[in-house]
């Protein structure tokens, strides 16, 4: 999940710190050693993460653009220079042109706001943005709500008495609210400071950017994993069940299956598995050990060597071209498979499915897939020639069963040339002719359409004048047959007009 | 969409009086006569349908649709209203087909004509709807179930679609009253009972079915009303229904398809098809505004607004894993015209087809593909937007990352082993678990003892532990499997006795690597430990350790220990197997264990002898090379061991650590090193190799 740094660069933000002796801070100062110490938390945890810096005040600049180069986005923190008047409104605007240009409208972005809790005067200012919501042109919507999903945190270099004692903490809070609610308003608690500072950072940290820890289980084999990006709880039916559902950190495998059976799933997310190992402080995820040295084997290294059950698991996967079904919690599952970067790099990659019991219709409930040792014999062939995929679904689709609609003139007319053109070939195509005959017989019983019924036993009675005296007799026996059979049916009798009742061919004997 | 959505419950309440058995003077001509006939035949009078049969062919459009995009859970009850209701169905799931319906509606008929208006009414069937709308579905019952404390949740919303010709403005009204107080009637019934629900909402749309030409009754009111012919608009606005139209189909493709339905080869053109499905298969175009980009196009009929995606070359393979955000069944909006039946044919064939997003700029975006599932199609949401997991870390750079010998291919070989199938919901497990818990179980079992890499382990290497290996992981023994197991063994223990070489891994070890007596003696013991983590299973587990911890060598530590103890007397065999921990019942499958060795090796005479008895002679076949041995072979060192063997064993052992053995005398089999051996095998002869065959 993408994260947007938003940093308020106006000259509210130069206000100097009281502090009791000692240096003198401006708020920019807090702002910038708290989003100093964010950068360098992910960039030795969360270290996927792509991140972008934008600074604004009446105008916005993208600083970054997104990167993994967590120096660039330091660097680029020392070098901000002071403008005018705080303008939220354009910064999101801009917010939502950089996200949408980079990643489409479908990926979850994080928006991290640090301001100092003054948002402007006049045109422009928040307050004036939020009372013209309602009376805007369309060309002029409010930039809120994304269209992409989005979590806002507003990191406030204020206090919340200091938000509360003008209506800039209402005026946020709304904020929040437009983008989805999905977010939280952070402030500095107790005095200024660069301890203050941290905390409130620290506690962004905890709430957003902590690295997702797991054990990936399959039966006693198993693997300290790091999940990346974090899997986000989710609701899935609001008025049904309105708690959010989280994957449980133990993430146990339930068995294999193709990837020809399990055919290109519809997944909410997708997640790196990146195993880790546990003694250590600090996760080695993303670094790689190509920047340490050789003399001294490092702490990658050496974890490098111990087997994984992770690169045995994704080695195979890969071989063998198969995924394996993982339970994340409560009626919900995902699937493990090797996704390929490039020819040389591959990984473990994990997809979460649709919370609920049959997340994909061709494998039915995922509770009644079982061992295929249970199954008297091998569903896969002893060859791996059979499949027991897909499912089929126990009533066909309209498409799979050839039904009769006339609600255009041309479908009615269709059929009404099929069973003439079998009708002219009779005797040869016999069954043909029967099995278009009471196709339409069907529909036109379901329709009440009885006058279709007449009119296509005048044709068949039609055709039986015209046929040529090279035409087997056969033929004008079954036309008026059949004709005759029509006519009753139309007459609604019950003993001729049942549904289920088709029209048998009569029974000739030409052989003699 | 809500599962409880009004959408949940839809009640069709069609008008069945003798005002409905009028014509819609919409006349169709069936009778299509071809040029070569045309000459002297008068073609037969068009025919025309009854408002009945609009209503009729309206309302099933709308079931097909309705159950070919949700198959599940959006229900309908269809209601005939006459002098009388008539419910042609339940709620129930396996009520809800076309057929079914359709067989219901062939019973009751068009209406009677001559029966008197003043009995027939719609607000029969109105009066029904509402009640039916009380009933509890299977899947409220279930959730209500289900939460318990929580089962308020689950709401009550439906939909009653009335199909009849109203007379006016104030009949309409008359109609709406009727359903409200209904509504609140049944509503205080429903407050007393488990099975019926009070209604929270209730959606009616009146479709006023007149003939054509003549002026409606009625005009449009908040609440809709359509004329005879149009159904789609009201299908798009209540399902949340998209269209997209695919493009550019080509017609080789498909063209065998299309042979069987006597097409005349006779059109080259690419054709176009238009499928309904989920709205949220076009989230992103609507969302990045893309919509008129992309190719959507307002037409007069049908949907307002289709999205057109080309079909693209090449086709995908069904072995490729697509990101795929969303996958929607979908519906033909024309299923029986050709072009749709070609393209539905050829996908149901098991084919898949990428579609592409038009585009201006010329670049090609895939966006969608359509593809079956097991007679169904499904319209998947590709992701084609840049990824956030792009450039990760290679597996080979973290944990476990420089490790190279992983057993890949076991690993493979066990997948294989514990893949999935669908188990009957009937069949039932005596330990009431699950199938998939039983699926976690084997896993489990399966994973008791399973070393990662091929330097782990020795057995895992050995061909002739493969029975054994797949045998004991399972829950249940038969008697047979103990008999294959115990052969296993048996059979270990004539390799060993055979000076076999093992499939040791020599990696991490100086020199030449544990000697020959150490190498089985690592065997043993992980063959042990692989079979004792399953000997709690059942009995017949416990047996197959007993035959392992009776035949295995001992650690010669231990022997010596067990000399010393004893000097040089000769102990009876029971005795030292008692020594062995091994409790008297399992003596008698060991004696009886013997017995068998000895039928199943019956064509080598030396396999009588038991190598625990110190005294028994050599091996007639091995007599003749005692002659070029300098010392006894450390691994027969089973009888008396003299001080001077063990000295020189000794000396032997640390010698050996100095220098590289000799590959000849490593591999050597009672030193004894055949050469050419791979000429051998090359010609099919028997050579002893123990270590896997290549497969």
């Amino acid at each position: 999940m993408p994260t947007v740094i938003l940093m308020d660069v106006s000259l509210s933000m130069t206000r100097p710190v009281s502090l009791d002796g000692g240096d003198e801070f401006q708020r920019k100062n807090l702002a910038v050693h708290g989003l100093n110490m964010l950068f360098e938390h992910m960039a030795s945890n969360y270290r996927l993460e792509f991140t972008s810096l934008m600074a604004f005040s009446s105008l916005w600049e993208l600083l970054v653009p997104f990167t993994r180069d967590y120096n660039a986005l330091q660097e680029a923190l020392g070098n901000l220079e002071d403008y005018d008047k705080t303008c939220v409104e354009s910064a999101l605007t801009g917010v939502s042109s950089v996200v949408q240009q980079e990643w489409g409208s479908a990926c979850p972005c994080q928006v991290v706001l640090v301001t100092d809790g003054s948002l402007g005067i006049g045109k422009g200012s928040l307050r004036q943005s939020l009372q013209s919501l309602k009376h805007r042109a369309d060309d002029k919507k409010f930039p809120l709500p994304f269209p992409f999903p989005t979590k806002m945190f507003i990191m406030s270099i204020a206090n919340a008495e200091e938000l509360q004692a003008t209506d800039a903490m209402n005026n946020l809070e709304e904020l929040l609210h437009l983008s989805g609610g999905d977010g939280q308003i952070f402030t500095m608690e107790g005095p200024l400071c660069m301890k203050s500072v941290q905390a409130m950072f620290g506690r962004l940290i905890d709430h957003a950017y902590s690295p997702f820890h797991a054990v990936l289980h399959c039966g006693n084999l198993s693997s300290d994993v790091q999940v990346f990006p974090r899997p986000e709880p989710i609701v899935m039916d609001e008025e049904v069940d309105p708690m959010p559902r989280s994957i449980n950190p133990d993430l146990e495998l339930v068995g294999f299956i193709e990837i020809a059976d399990i055919s290109s799933p519809p997944v909410i997310s997708r997640h790196l598995v990146l195993p880790i190992n546990v003694n250590k402080e600090v996760d080695e995820v993303g670094t790689g050990a190509t920047d340490e040295l050789e003399e001294e084997p490092s702490a990658s290294q050496m974890a490098g060597k111990n087997p994984n059950f992770c690169v045995l698991l994704h080695g195979s996967l890969k071989v063998e071209g198969m995924v394996a079904l993982v339970q994340l919690g409560p009626e919900w599952y995902g699937m493990l498979y090797s996704q390929a970067d490039s020819k040389k790099k591959s990984n473990l990659m994990m997809s979460l499915f649709e919370p609920g019991s049959e997340p994909l219709p061709w494998l039915g409930k995922i509770t009644h897939l079982g061992p295929i040792s249970e199954a008297a014999e091998n569903p896969y062939g002893e060859d791996d020639s059979k499949s027991p995929f897909p499912l089929q679904p126990s009533v066909k689709r309209s498409y799979a069963q050839n039904v009769t609609v006339w609600i255009k003139a041309s479908g009615l007319q269709t059929d009404v040339q099929k069973i003439l053109r079998n009708a002219r070939k009779l005797p040869d195509k016999t069954q043909t002719f029967y099995k278009e005959l009471n196709r339409l017989r069907k529909a036109a019983l379901a329709f009440g359409f009885w006058e279709l019924l007449k009119g296509v036993a005048d044709l068949l009675e039609r055709e039986c004048t015209l046929l040529p005296d090279s035409a087997h007799p056969d033929a004008a026996f079954q036309l008026s047959h059949a004709a005759q059979q029509l006519k009753l049916a139309s007459t609604g009798d019950s003993q001729y007009a049942a549904f289920d009742h088709n029209i048998a061919p009569m029974h000739t004997d030409f052989s003699s | 969409m809500k599962i409880f959505s009004v959408a949940h419950k839809t009640v069709f309440v069609v008008d069945h009086c003798p005002y409905m058995a009028e014509s819609s003077r919409q006349q169709v001509e069936c009778d299509v006569l071809t040029k070569s006939r045309g000459q002297g035949v008068i073609p037969l009078a068009p025919v025309s349908k009854s408002l009945w049969t609009c209503a009729v062919e309206c309302s099933m459009e709308y079931c097909r649709i309705l159950y070919d995009v949700y198959p599940l859970h959006k229900l309908i009850n269809y209601v005939v209203s006459d002098s009388e209701f008539h419910i042609l169905n339940t709620w129930r799931q396996e009520d809800q087909s076309t057929h079914e319906l359709m067989s219901a509606l062939a019973a009751v008929g068009p209406p009677n004509p001559r029966e008197d208006p003043e009995c027939c009414s719609i607000l029969h069937g109105l009066v029904a709807a509402v009640e039916s709308l009380c009933k509890i579905t299977e899947l409220q019952h279930e959730r209500r179930t289900d939460m318990m404390d929580t089962a308020e949740r689950v709401a009550n919303r439906g939909r009653i679609i009335c199909l009849t010709n109203a007379k006016s403005d104030t009949h309409v009204r008359m109609l709406e009253d009727c359903i409200q107080e209904t509504i609140l009637e049944q509503n205080r019934l429903a407050a007393g009972s488990d099975r019926l629900m009070a209604i929270q909402q209730c959606d009616l749309v009146l479709v006023h079915i007149h003939p054509q030409g003549e002026e409606p009754l009625v005009y449009d009111r908040p609440k809709k009303e359509i004329s005879s012919l149009l159904t789609s608009e009201v299908h798009s606005q209540h399902y949340d229904l998209a269209s997209t139209t695919i493009t550019n189909i080509p017609m080789k493709p498909t063209l065998n398809v299309c042979e069987q339905e006597e097409q005349h080869a006779n059109t080259s053109a690419n054709y176009d098809v238009e499928l309904l499905h989920h709205r949220d298969a076009h989230m992103e175009f609507f969302k990045s505004g893309d919509l008129h980009m992309a190719g959507s196009s307002t037409r007069e009929n049908g949907l307002k607004e289709t999205i057109t995606l080309k079909w693209c070359t090449p086709r995908t393979n069904s072995i490729e894993l697509h990101y795929c955000t969303g996958a929607y069944r979908i519906s033909p909006t024309d299923v029986n015209s050709r072009p749709s039946s070609c393209l539905t044919n050829f996908l149901l064939n098991g084919r898949s087809v990428l579609l592409e997003q038009p585009r201006k700029s010329g670049s090609k975006v895939i966006s969608h593909m359509l593809s079956s599932h097991g007679g169904e199609i499904f319209l998947h949401v590709l992701n084609s937007n840049r990824s956030t997991l792009e450039d990760p870390p290679s597996i080979s750079e973290g944990c476990g990352g420089r490790v190279t010998d992983y057993r890949i291919t076991d690993f493979g070989e066990f997948m294989r082993e514990n893949r999935l199938t669908p188990v009957s919901e009937t069949s039932h497990d005596p330990s009431g678990k699950l199938p998939a818990e039983r699926a976690k179980s084997q896993l489990e079992r399966h994973t008791r003892y399973w070393p990662m890499i091929i330097s782990q382990t020795t057995i895992f290497n050995m061909q002739a532990v493969v029975p054994l290996a797949n045998l004991i992981v399972k829950e249940t023994l038969s008697e047979e499997d103990v008999l294959t197991c115990q052969k296993t063994v048996f059979n270990l223990v004539d390799m060993e006795r055979k000076n076999d070489p093992l499939p040791i891994s020599t990696v991490g070890s100086r020199g030449k690597g544990p000697k020959r007596d150490e190498q089985y003696r690592i065997m043993w013991n992980e063959l042990e430990t692989l079979v004792k983590t399953h000997a709690g299973a059942t009995d017949r587990h416990q047996r197959v350790l007993d035959c392992i911890v009776a035949c295995r060598s001992k650690p010669p530590e231990e022997e010596e220990k067990e000399k010393k103890k004893r000097g040089r007397k000769r102990e009876d065999k029971e005795d030292k197997t008692e020594k062995n921990g091994s409790k008297d019942a399992d003596d008698k499958s060991w004696q009886e264990s013997e017995r068998l060795k000895g039928l199943l090796d019956k064509e080598e005479p030396e396999t009588e002898v038991i190598k625990d008895s110190p005294d028994s002679p050599e091996p007639a076949n091995k007599k003749p090379r005692l002659s070029i041995e300098e010392v006894p072979p450390p691994e027969r060192a089973k009888g008396p061991v003299s001080l001077l063997t063990m000295w020189s064993n000794r000396i032997t052992a640390a010698n050996s650590r100095k220098h590289q053995e000799f590959m000849g005398r490593v591999s050597s089999v009672n030193n004894k090193f055949e050469l050419y051996q791979q000429l051998k095998e090359e010609n099919g002869m028997d050579v002893h190799e123990n270590g896997k065959s290549s497969r």
